[in-house]
């Protein structure tokens, strides 16, 4: 989990993933990127509290940079790697339903489930609030995607050339390689949409979205083994969302 | 011979970047995306810029591959997939540095489509916010 300035929602987001503790030995990665509000405190009150929460702090670095430190920290044990970020909260039961999977198949690389954009959530309960819009898609989200270890390893880093669109270009580049994959019908996020979402600075997002694609189309150009990224994104209820 | 001696732009749904001089262009209708050879990123470039087809022509005929010929093929073919239109604009004059790029090109002006990522293109995250809609805003369509 990378952090910069959540303050206001780092902590429902852990609280989210230590509610599963029972579905899986839990290794919870924080990296702070340079907050200079009370995130990084927040974080290091819980960690007090729940060992499996490992903060990092490093100076501000841009979340492509935070999401490698990551990477690099992870346990050589670690079987099974998820992202959830620090404004979003990771459903009751979303791990426990996705990692059967792995056990269940052990040459499983990754399953990539759905996720929900929420306009509001009760932080208390870490659920929808009762009079929130909500529409669920399988849209592009590291938090939708549990990666076998092994395939975290042969997709590589993070493309540290991204400022945004970095999840976009990790995952085309995790398809692309074919991994053996599922789509569950899993809710494995609850995405907040707020005023200070980062990808509400257009102009960035757009050209970096547009890199991403471009770069995609490279590789498979220079790389015909490579496979068209078909069938997996099921945007189409988005047209219906709308803040109300 | 070509439609037109100037283009622009379909529309606004036709969106582009270019990468390291590499043109990338997305159709947020269609949800389609094309990538061009060194030669047609450069081509396309200059359309997009208001340069003309007959400019162009003077400056790639030398070039084996990209000869005038291929040039209104090509010139053809983006107005039918609907990323160029004609357009009764000024000419641009062709800037020297993508003159020389052009001259020095070698290989065929090419375009090519791919559409495996319609779904993720048409929805954003590349649309317009219109608040107080929010993201992602979805063009409905027409």
């Amino acid at each position: 989990m990378p952090v910069y300035n959540r303050e206001r929602y780092v902590v429902p987001a852990l609280r989210s993933l230590l509610r599963q503790r029972d579905a899986a030995d839990l290794d919870i990665i924080v990296i702070d990127d340079g907050s200079t509000d009370g995130s990084a405190d927040a974080v290091r009150s819980m960690s007090g509290e729940s060992p499996c929460i490992r903060l990092f702090q490093q100076q501000n670095a841009g979340v492509t940079r935070a999401r490698n430190t990551g990477l690099r920290l992870l346990k050589p044990d670690t079987e099974l790697v998820s992202f959830l970020d620090s404004d979003d909260i990771s459903p009751a039961g979303r791990f426990e339903a996705d990692v059967e999977l792995f056990r269940k198949d052990p040459g499983l690389e990754l399953s990539y489930s759905r996720m929900m954009l929420v306009d509001k959530i009760d932080d208390e309960r870490l659920e929808p609030a009762a009079d929130s819009y909500r529409i669920t898609v399988r849209g592009i989200h590291l938090s939708s995607a549990i990666f076998s270890r092994r395939l975290v390893e042969r997709i590589g880093w993070f493309d540290e050339e991204f400022a945004q669109a970095e999840d976009t270009d990790y995952l085309l580049r995790g398809f692309e390689i074919g991994p053996r994959y599922v789509l569950p019908e899993t809710v494995a996020l609850y995405y907040r949409r707020h005023p200070g979402n980062m990808t509400k600075q257009e102009d960035v997002q757009s050209r970096e979205f547009l890199r991403a694609i471009y770069k995609s189309m490279k590789r498979r150009r220079a790389n015909p083994s490579l496979r068209p990224i078909e069938g997996i994104f099921e945007l189409d209820k988005l047209t219906d969302w709308r803040f109300m | 011979m070509p439609q037109a001696n100037v283009y622009a732009v379909a529309s606004k749904d036709i969106v582009f970047e270019s990468f390291d001089g590499e043109a990338v262009v997305l159709d947020l209708a269609s949800g389609k995306y094309f990538g061009f050879s060194d030669s047609g990123s450069r081509v396309w470039q200059a359309l997009c810029s208001g340069v003309g087809a007959q400019a162009l022509a003077g400056s790639i005929a030398g070039a084996a591959a990209t000869g005038a010929t291929g040039l209104d093929a090509f010139i053809a073919q983006l107005v039918e997939l609907g990323l160029l239109v004609p357009s009764d604009g000024t000419a641009q004059p062709l800037p020297d540095e993508l003159a020389a790029e052009l001259a020095a090109a070698n290989e065929p002006l090419n375009v090519s489509v791919h559409d495996d990522l319609a779904d993720l293109i048409i929805v954003d995250p590349i649309h317009e916010v219109e608040e107080p809609l929010g993201w992602p805003a979805v063009k409905q369509a027409s």
